[in-house]
């Protein structure tokens, strides 16, 4: 790995510290948020709070289930985030396909198709995994080593081919985005 | 030479003082909401970490528009007197019209700038951001109006002199809490949060804003916000040294958050009649008794 | 069966129907599938006003496919299953969008599923898949496990015992 200079480790630690989430919510990962954010487990005492659009998040979340369709969508706004960007991948459902691994429409694993930075595992994660995976993203970003965003930019052939693969195309042509 | 060092210090007080108080707000908050919160210098961190980023940008109306809104913020921020005629950068210009003048730079420019990013939420939080302004400005400048004819000056410096015996909020009671609600009006305090109404549009006129745009609008907000409070303090709650000043704007600011930590957000229309109703009425009703005499 | 719900059963007495009481309040009717446009008729203007549901079924040992048509009365409640089959290998049927304008959504849905082409009813873009290129997916003879192993890889497991037996005593921290 490369060394990073002073100011990198700086604004790492910076980053570390305050992660502004998107929340993409597919699935029942969403129902785990709310106890995660109000008072019983009270995330923003990490510096962690919701964002509402992609340009100021920090971090993405995709809680649960991806078919093709949302897929296409995640993909959109992963990339209308600003570097550095992290994503957290939420049970089994975005791990290894979870029980629909054989559905036509569900696609199976999310690393495929934009940079991971931490999978929790279960189905759903309890909010108590959710924040242990928080404090390791932290750790992660603090030393430097989640760099899910500079793999996105230096496999981005790899990656678009695995996602015209599965999505057949990735943008849109329908009566609803034209 | 001594007015430029004041102004730069007006600057770096007003940085380091609302940032923390932010953050202090956010604490107050979260107790108030029984969780632990954030510590007090998070939105240091937030700040730092957004400049850190690698932004988008949308043109250059939109670069131009943030630079602005920051260098009119800025521009008010260095010559609202704090408290007192020592702690005043620029004596011969610190009139209330000037200031409200300037302020509005600040506030045209964040208006041009996310218009220019081109997403339809941006255009209504700026609408909205705007409809608002009309809603707090008209009781707002009626009280201090009346408070300029009670005084017969409308400079900061000579009104806080001009308290020294009694503050401005016992003289006019009612003219103080209409001037309080409109503060929190300005400050985008929770009932009055239309503008950037995360769960509505987005959050608002910041919806394109990423990294380092971000982190300019905030600090450009802080040093609003301090002008805001710093111009309530100055004209309702007297003068006295900068220990003082700082004491009377923590106990505004806790008031504030107070306030807007147990109450909903209105609605555009409902905030409108809301401003046009009641307070508008007591503030007139406070402009005919300071005309009338009857003051305390 | 309510007796209203008989009463109107032997109205459609005409049209030679299989009927069949599926609870108190909802009756199913199989029909053949040329009278089916007259039973939604008389049915609609006896109250049963409400297309709530229009789905089909793949019945492929039979080579049929069932279209079912479910109407509610907002009068008293009542449920009527219209159903009729239809050829397999040809799937065509006539549209009831003049019925009910919320048909053709039903029709899109069903056209993108199942492949049956409503006459008709011309609108038919794809509404729930985007840029399908397989065979109607809710059919029977389509194979969801191996459209999803060609489509959708599946992340590879290497079993390593002598690790996991590791972890298991304790000696590592997996």
């Amino acid at each position: 790995m490369k060394e990073r200079t002073i100011w990198e480790q700086i604004a790492d630690s910076f980053r570390s510290r305050s992660i502004w989430m998107l929340h993409y919510c597919t699935g029942c990962g969403a129902m785990e948020l709310p106890p995660t954010m109000t008072a019983r487990f009270d995330m923003e005492r990490f510096g962690i709070t919701p964002m509402a659009t992609p340009r100021q998040a920090d971090i993405m979340l995709i809680t649960g289930y991806l078919n093709t369709k949302t897929l296409r969508r995640v993909i959109y706004t992963y990339e209308q985030m600003a570097d550095p960007k992290y994503v957290v991948g939420f049970g089994s459902c975005t791990i290894n396909g979870g029980i629909y691994f054989d559905s036509y429409s569900t696609i199976n694993r999310l690393d495929y198709y934009i940079p991971v930075d931490v999978y929790i595992a279960g189905c759903m994660p309890r909010p108590e995994a959710i924040l242990e995976a928080f404090n390791y993203l932290m750790e992660k970003i603090r030393k430097g080593e989640a760099d899910g965003w500079k793999r996105y930019k230096e496999n981005y052939d790899w990656y678009k081919q695995n996602q015209i693969r599965s999505l057949g195309e990735v943008y849109v042509h329908d009566e609803f985005h034209e | 030479m001594v007015a430029a060092y004041k102004a730069l210090f007006n600057l770096v007080l007003g940085f380091f003082l609302v940032l923390s108080l932010e953050g202090v707000g956010r604490k107050i908050t979260a107790r108030v909401q029984r969780r632990i919160g954030p510590p007090w210098y998070q939105n240091f961190i937030d700040v730092f970490k957004a400049l850190s980023k690698h932004p988008f940008s949308n043109g250059w109306v939109f670069d131009f528009g943030v630079l602005m809104a920051l260098g009119g913020a800025m521009a008010t921020a260095m010559i609202v007197p704090m408290g007192s005629t020592t702690w005043t950068p620029f004596p011969n210009s610190d009139n209330f019209f000037v200031i409200m003048y300037l302020f509005a730079v600040g506030a045209l420019g964040m208006a041009m700038g996310m218009v220019g990013s081109g997403n339809p939420w941006a255009s209504i939080g700026v609408s909205r951001a705007l409809t608002q302004m009309l809603g707090y400005e008209l009781p707002y400048l009626i009280v201090i109006s009346s408070t300029i004819f009670y005084y017969k000056t409308a400079s900061i410096h000579k009104l806080v002199e001009l308290q020294k015996n009694g503050w401005n909020l016992l003289v006019m009671p009612l003219g103080g809490i209409i001037a309080f609600i409109s503060l929190m009006g300005m400050l985008g305090k929770k009932p009055f949060d239309i503008s950037t109404a995360p769960a509505e549009i987005a959050s608002g006129p910041m919806t394109e804003l990423s990294g380092k745009y971000l982190g300019l609008l905030h600090i450009m907000h802080v040093f609003a916000m301090f002008v805001e409070v710093s111009l309530f303090v100055d004209v309702f709650l007297g003068g006295g040294n900068l220990g003082w000043y700082l004491v009377k704007f923590i106990v505004v600011w806790v008031l504030a958050v107070l306030i807007s930590s147990v109450l909903p957000r209105f609605r555009i229309e409902q905030m409108l009649k809301f401003y046009w109703g009641v307070p508008l009425g007591l503030a007139f009703l406070n402009a005919l008794f300071v005309l009338l005499g009857w003051t305390l | 069966m309510t007796s209203s719900m008989s009463n109107l059963v032997k109205i459609l007495e005409g049209f030679n129907p299989f009927v069949e009481e599926i609870d108190e309040k909802e009756v199913k009717i199989t029909i053949s599938s040329d009278k089916v446009v007259a039973v939604l008729e008389t049915l609609k203007s006896n109250g049963y006003s409400h297309l709530s549901l229009m789905t089909c079924i793949d019945w492929i040992d039979d080579n049929q496919l069932e279209l079912v048509y479910i109407l509610f009365s907002w009068k008293n409640g009542g449920k009527f299953l219209v159903s009729t089959r239809i050829d397999r290998n040809d799937p065509k049927f006539v549209t009831v969008k003049e019925l009910w304008p919320v048909a053709r959504f039903y029709e899109r849905e069903i056209h993108e599923f199942f492949g049956v082409e409503f006459e008709g009813n011309d609108d038919m873009k794809p509404l729930f898949l985007e840029l399908w290129d397989e065979k109607p997916p809710l059919r029977k003879d389509f194979d969801p496990r191996d459209y999803s192993r060609k489509k959708f890889p599946d992340r590879k497991y290497e079993k390593d015992v002598i690790k996991e037996a590791k972890i298991f005593r304790g000696e590592i921290n997996g």
